[in-house]
């Protein structure tokens, strides 16, 4: 641009009137109108979200305080009672929880029905001496008291721990006394007795067997069938590990202060989530929102240079 | 250069009912002397948008009423009064020619088409200047009278046209270009 083109341009183009000038000097002499307090987006934006945090931590600290003042319940005597419940629910499988004590409490299989019975021990052994004896006499009691030996597992990867596994088959009117005899080996860990009703199924196979009218093959077969279930139902089978391994001891139950912020923790974790979940739903929403906000803008702005291009 | 230094009431609080009309009467002193100091840039402004004296000095009226409402929003921080008026003033000449359009697109309904409002530079423009300012459109004087008659930054002038500092610098060449291709021959000859 030419500096004369520019001169000219400043120098030609005329100051406001006289009349214009005492116009605004009548609204500049006008008392401003007091500020009006608007209540914008970006105000409402600034209150509304540390109100928000605030109710979400006084929300999950409230919660946290009150749960944390509830006792709260071992986890051991929940699982107890539903096992009870479960007991007591069915006739046809008896499900004992396991329990460390000293003697074990063997439930006694019906001597008048044919039943699975199945036990599970777990024994602890001071060292790898006691585990070699305890193992031996394991063995010799399954063989006095009519049993066998399905299969053992001896190991001591250790030189002071070691565990063995056996797994015997012990007829059924003798599983207590050798459930007692196991028990006696060192402490009990866990255990678990497991008595499944098989009479209803015999008694199927035999009413079976007597209305066949089939060949002898079938009957045969019935029979087998019969037989074998009888074989099962007359041994138990005992699986008893014996180990020199300590149980881990249980983590001390945490004190109310640590179940209050724990709690709290909790319940800020799950209004994050559904903060997060809100979000994720209404996120395509708020894109065409701004997409349509821009748009709009984008528009009026080419509106208004095509009213100033026509001007 | 844009004058920054008298505050709006923006972001003080009134602590007191004698420190809120203490504060309500600086700001309307303030806003009396930057009116009278920015009225003939203001008026400048609108006459090369409407290239109508009439016009703009209605507009100009228009343009310091709104911005006494507002002046208590006014932020000096965000810019200086110059800037902000010439916003203001766009603003209401926008308004105006919306209005215009619509009354036009009402009339030519029942009327034959109105052939527009005519460009009537004031004499003030020499022949020369006005003859060729006649030829540019709107958009084209408006970025000519922000960065040459008022002398704005880039970044004011395209903060008032709501562009990129780019985009206002590339309008002004090729405005200026057609400009002085109008008045060149004129003054040669």
């Amino acid at each position: 641009m030419s500096p004369d083109l520019a001169t000219a341009l400043r120098e030609e183009t005329p100051n406001a009137p006289v009349e214009l000038r005492e116009r605004v000097t009548r609204i500049a002499a006008t008392p401003p109108p007091l500020p009006r307090r608007t209540l914008s987006l970006r105000r409402v934006l600034v209150f509304a979200a540390p109100v928000t945090v605030a109710a979400s931590l006084a929300l999950a600290l409230a919660v946290g305080i009150k749960t944390a003042a509830v006792p709260s319940k071992p986890a051991t005597g929940a699982k107890v009672a539903n096992l009870e419940r479960q007991f007591r629910a069915t006739d046809q499988a008896r499900t004992l929880a396991p329990a460390p004590q000293r003697s074990a409490a063997v439930p006694a299989p019906s001597g008048r029905r044919a039943q699975n019975v199945q036990a599970n021990l777990r024994i602890l052994v001071d060292d790898t001496g006691d585990l070699s004896a305890a193992t031996q006499r394991a063995l010799r009691t399954t063989s006095r008291l009519g049993g066998y030996v399905l299969a053992v597992d001896y190991g001591t990867p250790e030189a002071t721990e070691g565990t063995a596994t056996l797994r015997v088959r012990i007829p059924v009117s003798r599983v207590q006394a050798a459930i007692v005899e196991f028990s006696g080996l060192g402490r009990i860990l866990a255990q678990q007795t497991q008595i499944t009703d098989v009479q209803q199924q015999l008694d199927e196979l035999t009413r079976q067997i007597r209305q066949a009218k089939g060949g002898k093959a079938r009957i045969a077969a019935l029979r087998r069938q019969r037989t074998a279930l009888s074989r099962r139902a007359a041994y138990a089978t005992v699986a008893v590990d014996l180990t020199t391994y300590q149980p881990q001891k249980k983590a001390a139950s945490p004190g109310r202060l640590d179940r209050a912020v724990e709690d709290a923790t909790g319940i800020l974790a799950a209004e994050l989530a559904i903060a997060a979940y809100a979000l994720i739903v209404a996120s395509p929403f708020l894109v065409l929102l701004l997409a349509g906000l821009a748009g709009n803008r984008a528009y009026r702005r080419y509106a208004d240079q095509r009213l100033l291009e026509r001007a | 250069m844009p004058n920054q230094r008298q505050p709006g009431v923006t972001g003080r609080a009134a602590v007191t009912y004698t420190e809120c009309v203490s504060d309500l009467a600086n700001a309307h002193q303030s806003f009396a002397s930057t009116a009278e100091e920015h009225l003939d840039d203001v008026y400048r402004y609108l006459l090369y948008v409407t290239a109508n004296p009439t016009t703009a000095e209605d507009l100009t009226s228009e343009t310091f009423e709104r911005a006494l409402k507002r002046w208590s929003r006014f932020d000096p921080k965000r810019g200086g009064a110059q800037t902000w008026l010439c916003q203001l003033a766009r603003s209401a000449a926008l308004d105006h020619f919306r209005a215009e359009d619509r009354r036009r697109r009402r009339e030519e309904r029942v009327a034959e088409p109105d052939r527009g409002t005519e460009i009537e530079l004031p004499d003030e423009f020499g022949p020369v200047l006005r003859q060729a300012l006649r030829t540019l459109s709107g958009a084209e004087r408006e970025v000519i009278a922000l960065r040459v008659v008022l002398e704005l930054h880039t970044q004011e002038a395209a903060r008032v046209l709501g562009i990129s500092a780019t985009a206002c610098t590339t309008r002004l060449a090729r405005a200026l270009e057609k400009l002085e291709k109008k008045v060149r021959p004129r003054l040669v000859a």
